[in-house]
């Protein structure tokens, strides 16, 4: 009965030795990588610590196709350098993780948004609408530019009265003529190139009928009126 | 030298004015837009600024429009109503008919050197599209210009991303407009070989008979036959008053050329 009894309380031992050792196993480490995928990890680790690209392990070449909403359609090669890609527009800090920072001015990243009649006329200074540092993504929820507030809190500063739908007028317009401006702002791009068209087929008409009326004057023999 | 009146006192004033306001427009925008360029300080500096040239160019686009109203009132006054509409379609009539086609297609044909010169009557197609495409221009720049005239007003009205594409329709609507003016009408009315130095009958109002026959005869023929030639023959102006549209026209032109050519030549300078 005792050796029995022995042999019950080995295996007993065992049973709980191994199952604690369930819970203090280390974890099994997949090829060294701590996050499953790149957009993962941004979204985990970088978008909140702001230290980008700090792993002891540097993540596999092959990077994973993802499609993002709203910022480009279908499947696009994400990868740590393509800041381009990242998911900036609803962040408190925008400008979080973008090298020197404080050494740059806002044109040297945003030379189309300096050209704006705002800027170039009117003098003011980007902060002005997208207020001060950290400059919050514009359709964070505390930034003064977001559309439920913009009108009354950037526009009206200016624009007595500047409604929703003032605030709608699109401050950074893009060249109306791009074929890119067809996308993001049809509206334009047609009526632009409408306008251009009627503009045009009016001169195709009478520069030709100016010209040659010109020269077949300017060649006719002189000649008396009434004749 | 027997002269035949061609424009009434109230249509050489309509032409005055409607020539002074576009000046005053053109010039208004273009030096406002240009603001940037050395030259669009200059011309906007003749009108006090950025800041003014915005308020004249405002209050001188209703005075426009108010000019178009008082033309359409007057339009209506002396459209003959008797018999309506037979002398709208007829040859004293400024609508389109189905003969501008065929003496436009002949005119080209005279120019080619392939067919004799058409024989015109009172109203030439390219006069037609003039007085039409400021009945067009008007709309376009007016209409416009009204929903830019108080743009926190106007987004009630439009959302307030129509004001961009209200701006550019705006703008090439008077690109279209000016260089029209500056290029085809003056060329067109003054500065070909029949008309140089300068065609005067918009400002005196009548023209050389001889010149007429030349140049309209279908109308002298018409007059001649309803014996109405006589009624409207009339006397040339005293010199001074000659020279007063000389000098006046001119002015006008080389001014209207100075905007031309400065915003041909600094529109690479300007933040579109």
């Amino acid at each position: 009965m005792i050796r029995i009894g022995c042999r019950g309380c080995l295996s007993w031992c065992l049973l709980v030795a191994v199952g604690l050792g369930f819970f203090f196993w280390p974890p099994e480490a997949t090829a060294q990588e701590e996050v499953a995928s790149a957009l993962r990890r941004y979204k985990d680790r970088e978008a909140s610590t702001g230290y980008y690209e700090e792993y002891e392990v540097r993540p596999r070449r092959q990077r994973p196709l993802v499609g993002v909403p709203g910022v480009a359609r279908g499947s696009f090669p994400y990868s740590p350098s393509a800041a381009a890609v990242r998911i900036t527009t609803r962040l408190a800090d925008s400008h979080r993780g973008v090298q020197f920072y404080y050494n740059r001015r806002c044109q040297d990243c945003h030379p189309q948004q300096a050209r704006d009649y705002h800027t170039t006329r009117g003098k003011l200074t980007c902060r002005q609408c997208h207020g001060g540092e950290p400059i919050a993504s514009i359709q964070h929820y505390y930034s003064p530019l977001n559309p439920i507030r913009r009108h009354a809190y950037v526009c009206a500063k200016c624009h007595q009265g500047a409604s929703t739908s003032f605030a709608s007028y699109v401050v950074h317009e893009p060249s109306p003529a791009a074929l890119e401006t067809r996308r993001s702002f049809p509206v334009l791009f047609y009526a632009f190139w409408i306008m251009v068209a009627l503009a045009g087929g009016t001169f195709l008409v009478f520069l030709p009928h100016t010209v040659l009326w010109g020269l077949r004057e300017l060649l006719a023999r002189r000649r008396k009126h009434g004749e | 030298m027997s002269r035949i009146r061609r424009f009434t006192l109230a249509q050489r004033l309509f032409h005055l004015l409607l020539m002074l306001s576009f000046m005053t427009q053109a010039a208004t925008g273009l030096g406002r837009m240009y603001i940037e360029t050395k030259w669009g300080s200059l011309v906007a500096s003749f009108f006090g600024g950025y800041e003014l040239s915005l308020t004249i160019h405002k209050w001188v686009g209703l005075f426009m429009l108010s000019l178009l109203g008082a033309h359409i009132i007057y339009v209506l006054a002396t459209i003959e109503w008797r018999g309506f509409p037979r002398r709208l379609l007829g040859p004293d009539s400024l609508l389109p008919h189905k003969d501008d086609l065929k003496q436009a297609l002949g005119h080209l044909g005279w120019m080619l050197g392939l067919a004799p010169l058409p024989r015109l009557d009172r109203w030439t197609y390219w006069e037609k599209f003039d007085y039409w495409a400021v009945f067009w221009g008007l709309f376009i720049l007016g209409g416009t210009g009204l929903l830019l005239f108080n743009p926190v007003a106007s987004s009630r009205l439009l959302p307030g991303w129509g004001l961009n594409v209200t701006l550019w329709v705006h703008r090439i609507e008077a690109a279209l407009a000016m260089a029209h003016i500056f290029v085809i009408h003056f060329f067109i009315g003054h500065l070909r070989r029949e008309n140089f130095p300068m065609d005067l009958v918009m400002f005196e109002g009548s023209v050389d008979r001889a010149k007429l026959s030349h140049e309209r005869p279908a109308w002298v023929e018409r007059l001649q036959r309803e014996g109405r030639l006589e009624d409207l023959q009339t006397l040339p102006k005293p010199f001074p008053w000659r020279a007063a549209y000389y000098i006046f026209g001119y002015a006008a032109m080389i001014a209207c050329l100075f905007l031309f050519v400065g915003a041909l030549a600094y529109s690479r300078l300007v933040t579109w």
